[in-house]
């Protein structure tokens, strides 16, 4: 019979002699006296490894599930749960994001002070570079009545940062907003974007349907 | 140092190599295993012999052999399953969590929209300071009114809220639609703007009347009375509606007409206020124009004063003030969206100072600088009560803040 008490010892197993143990050197016997297992710390050190590892290949394994696209859809970006971040322009696998600004031409007051299109207390309402917001000059401005403009997107220039999009949500009425530009999109099975996107706002969307758009009319797609 | 390599270290022997042995007659896979665990484990303890599983104490069973191996793979997908069960629910507790603002991209300052200059306020330009706070049960709240009494009324979706001057409830009229405007007849009816329609009610929220014959989109945001009109800012139709006492409609204010040298109001979103000035003129907000304009009761436009500017003496964003009120000496308090601040102007509409800064509302902060779906949507409401406070709806933390004149106003 083993000695019951070996079980709490945690002696080295160099410390250990074949001749007064019952146990080959180096083991530690395991379970029941009588279940015959013994196990060396480096078996258990060995096991306890490959289970982490096989608990987290599991852990990754499921969150990216969740990501994985489905068949018969595509991702897109649910406005109303995008918060401008700015990863949209960094993360996609494309040099230029397939993630653009678009314009609900629907909603828009067509302000004269733009708060999508204007520097935060700009020195001119005029389409000067300096009163610009937008960085890649992405957005045009054009007269159509007092007191009365029109902003598009010029979609080869944005390059989706959000900064228009955080202007407009925080003075405007969010007429402006990002969206996935599916002309562009190579539609990963796992996008890049979404495995970044802190607000969980990459959504997937039926084919029929490929964007999630605000308001009555829209422009840019 | 090669001194303290083995004299002669074992060489490794590759499956490959095994799989070569094994196909010219020399050793079998199974020794090829063993003597790989003696190359890498010389212990002459660990078994050696080539019938014994490297690593077991058990016999050489084929029998054996599968079952611990099945056993191993059953604990394997187990705990393999575990963990993508785990991945799962944390992939949906994150999907719960929209508001992480502590992301930052790889971005240069260039590309961040920075309005942090203007979000703070010089605290010696406070005017006010807040005496009480009540919460109104309304989600969302949208507008209120006092009574010449002092008796506060919020309405918003779900209906209408009654409070005492101190903020203790009083009555609850339950409406199915939202209501975004409110006045009170000195007869105590209640004047409920809803999308559509005006509801007319009794002191204790009975309906004594719907008006509805309005144009289509028709969305009062503000309702002003005098002793025979009642003045609804339209944010639907960008017009001020004059209707008689009955709710019968005669006129509009405000349409543009060049010809009168009215612009026309500039509503981009759905703040409209419009509030009778005591010197018997109207006053209407204009947000796109960042004005508050003067009217005649007949429609004739007399003056307008405010301009767009960051800055506290103006009005930010593309379309402010979303509200305003007029004190009795024809001065005004101010409330803006955005950067969200209560301010004050004199009956010429020069700055004074401020009842809040933005530093008085976290909450509309927080949700701005995240660009949650919160920061859009909420207005900030003020109506002055009879004894000069100022009461401030504050739509996202769903309260009534009692503003109390620091000192006598200037």
């Amino acid at each position: 019979m083993t000695d019951p008490s070996a079980n709490r010892e945690r002696r080295h197993p160099a410390e250990h002699s074949a001749v007064n143990e019952p146990h080959a050197p180096g083991r530690f016997p395991s379970g029941s006296p009588d279940s015959g297992l013994s196990l060396t710390r480096r078996e258990l050190l060995k096991s306890g490894t490959r289970g982490l590892g096989l608990l987290g290949f599991g852990a990754a394994t499921g969150f990216l599930a969740g990501r994985d696209r489905k068949a018969d859809t595509l991702w897109q970006i649910n406005p109303d749960r995008c918060i401008q971040c700015g990863r949209c322009a960094t993360a996609c696998v494309l040099e230029v994001s397939a993630v653009k600004c678009t314009h609900s031409h629907g909603m828009c007051g067509y302000c004269k002070l733009c708060t999508g299109y204007f520097e935060p207390e700009p020195i001119n309402l005029d389409e000067g570079a300096e009163n610009q917001l937008c960085p890649t000059g992405a957005i045009k401005r054009e007269f159509i009545e007092d007191p009365y403009y029109e902003y598009s997107i010029i979609n080869e220039l944005c390059i989706g940062c959000g900064k228009c999009v955080k202007g407009c949500n925080m003075f405007g009425n969010g007429s402006l907003y990002l969206q996935i530009n599916h002309d562009r999109c190579v539609n990963c099975n796992i996008c890049a974007i979404s495995l970044e996107c802190p607000a969980q706002a990459f959504v997937q969307v039926p084919v029929g349907q490929p964007y999630l758009l605000r308001g009555k009319g829209t422009a840019g797609k | 140092m090669s001194e303290n390599l083995p004299a002669s270290p074992p060489a490794p022997v590759h499956s490959g190599d095994a799989g070569k042995e094994m196909n010219d007659g020399g050793v079998s896979g199974q020794d090829a295993r063993a003597s790989v665990a003696r190359a890498f484990c010389p212990d002459p303890s660990l078994p050696q012999t080539a019938a014994s599983p490297i690593g077991s104490d058990m016999p050489p069973s084929p029998a054996a052999g599968r079952r611990s191996f099945l056993r191993a793979a059953m604990w394997g997908g187990g705990i393999a399953g575990l963990g993508g069960l785990a991945g799962l629910a944390a992939r949906r507790l994150a999907g719960g969590n929209a508001t992480n603002t502590a992301a930052k991209s790889a971005l240069g300052p260039e590309f961040t929209y920075d309005v942090a200059r203007f979000q703070t306020s010089d605290p010696a330009l406070l005017r006010y300071e807040e005496s009480a706070r009540f919460p109104v049960n309304l989600t969302p709240p949208r507008n209120l009114a006092v009574a010449a009494d002092g008796t506060i009324f919020v309405c918003g979706t779900g209906g209408i809220r009654k409070f005492s001057s101190t903020g203790k409830p009083a009555l609850t009229i339950a409406l199915d639609q939202p209501v975004v405007s409110l006045a009170l007849r000195p007869n105590g009816e209640i004047l409920a703007g809803q999308a559509g329609k005006i509801t007319v009610m009794d002191a204790a929220g009975a309906v004594v009347a719907v008006w509805s014959d309005f144009s289509a989109g028709m969305l009062p945001t503000s309702i002003a009375l005098t002793k025979d009109w009642i003045f609804v800012a339209d944010a639907g139709n960008r017009v001020v509606l004059k209707l008689d006492a009955s709710g019968k409609q005669t006129g509009n204010i405000g349409a543009r007409d060049p010809a009168r040298n009215i612009r026309g109001f500039v509503v981009p979103s759905p703040y409209f206020c419009v509030r009778m000035a005591p010197d018997g003129l109207l006053r209407v907000a204009n947000p796109g124009e960042h004005q508050i304009e003067a009217y005649t009761l007949n429609g004739d436009f007399e003056m307008a004063w405010g301009k767009g500017s960051f800055a506290l003496a103006g009005f930010c964003g593309c379309c402010n003030p979303v509200s305003f009120d007029i004190f009795p000496d024809g001065s005004f308090v101010t409330c803006e969206k955005g950067l969200p601040r209560v301010k004050l102007y004199n009956s010429s509409g020069e700055f004074t100072g401020l009842v809040a800064g933005p530093e008085a509302f976290p909450e509309y902060l927080q949700a701005a600088n995240a660009g949650t779906p919160d920061s859009l949507g909420s207005g900030i409401y003020s109506v002055i009560d009879p004894s000069g406070r100022v009461l401030v709806l504050d739509v996202i933390g769903g309260t009534v803040r009692i503003m109390q004149p620091k000192e006598r106003k200037p």
